[in-house]
């Protein structure tokens, strides 16, 4: 009796634990974030910026792997691409960013454009300084310092891109993922579903 | 008695299996796994069958034989839960919460970052978890 009694509470307190959700702070993933691509894009990569995205999307890809498996885990399987794209848009996206992805467009045939209004990662970033500071040769300058600001962003977004890919990848769907920064802090993802 | 459990990775490969029996029949419950993956492609891909439950990630008795039971669940990710008891009253609640609970542990055991997907689980807390949840199977209703 006594010993049924004390595996219950074991069991409850199990039961809890399985509810409670760890939680990271968003300003330690922003900072992270900021820092792991000054990291390969300033020191490790820093004249092959192609290797450094590679290596960024490797570890998104990685993140969204993993966190497939854990937010699919309730839900029944998913029966097509679109069942699966809407998954993206709703529940992961309100787990990772506490909001849905504000826009979905397809062309019903394997392409995919979320788009996310204020996208939490590149909400709190500020576009490079020298942008605003002008030169003396100022379409020279100018050009070259937004191209510069584009830049940046980029590469962070090669992060969140990954994060998509590894989680249709582990859901079956192989694809290609691309982003598009022309309205900040509005940001939209090209999802390519390859046949 | 659960006598044996297995995680069978979206290629069918085994990615994690674990008898819980003291004869050495180690190698006739692998069988068994092995013959239930056909039966879970079946009722996977001839959706028919199984009417008004498809999709969902338990799949239910895959088959019963003369001494056990064998159960499969599928997860959206197509990784494959067996699970083989020699209980042949079980209750399908006991089943369910076993494969939820196995499935958080299974979770929780690929998110280490030093997993490399598609490779065979060999962390121990994840050994340590499954031989709880296979040792309390049964009690919910009961204890």
């Amino acid at each position: 009796m006594k010993q049924s009694q004390s595996s219950e509470k074991k069991r409850e307190r199990e039961r809890e634990r399985e509810r409670m959700g760890r939680e990271v702070s968003e300003s330690c993933v922003d900072s992270l974030l900021t820092e792991m691509v000054s990291m390969y894009c300033n020191r490790l990569y820093a004249n092959k910026p192609e290797l450094a995205a590679s290596r960024i999307d490797a570890i998104g890809y990685q993140v969204g792997h993993q966190l497939s498996e854990r937010y699919t885990m309730e839900r029944p399987r998913f029966t097509d691409h679109l069942d699966a794209i809407k998954f993206i848009c709703k529940d992961f996206w309100s787990e990772l960013f506490k909001k849905q992805i504000d826009n979905l467009k397809t062309n019903h045939r394997g392409t995919f454009v979320l788009q996310d209004n204020r996208f939490r990662w590149l909400s709190r970033m500020s576009l490079d300084p020298s942008a605003e500071n002008g030169d003396v040769s100022q379409e020279n300058s100018e050009a070259s310092a937004e191209n510069k600001a584009a830049q940046v962003p980029n590469m962070h977004l090669h992060f969140s891109c990954g994060v998509i890919k590894g989680a249709l990848h582990n859901l079956g769907i192989a694809c290609a993922v691309s982003a598009d920064t022309s309205h900040l802090p509005a940001c939209s993802f090209v999802v390519r579903i390859k046949p | 008695m659960i006598v044996c459990v297995a995680v069978v990775g979206h290629q069918n490969n085994p990615l994690y299996i674990q008898s819980f029996t003291d004869a050495d029949d180690a190698l006739k419950l692998h069988h068994i796994v092995h013959c239930s993956l056909d039966v879970v492609d079946e009722r996977v891909n001839n959706p028919k069958k199984s009417g008004p439950t498809l999709n969902e990630t338990f799949l239910g008795l895959l088959y019963p034989t003369e001494n056990y039971k064998v159960y499969g669940y599928l997860t959206n990710t197509k990784v494959k839960f067996i699970l083989v008891t020699t209980d042949l009253d079980v209750k399908d609640a006991d089943v369910r919460n076993f494969f939820r609970r196995f499935h958080a542990g299974y979770v929780d055991a690929i998110s280490n970052p030093f997993h490399e997907p598609g490779k065979k689980i060999t962390s121990k807390t994840f050994a340590e978890k499954v031989s709880t949840i296979v040792k309390s199977f049964g009690f919910s209703s009961t204890g």
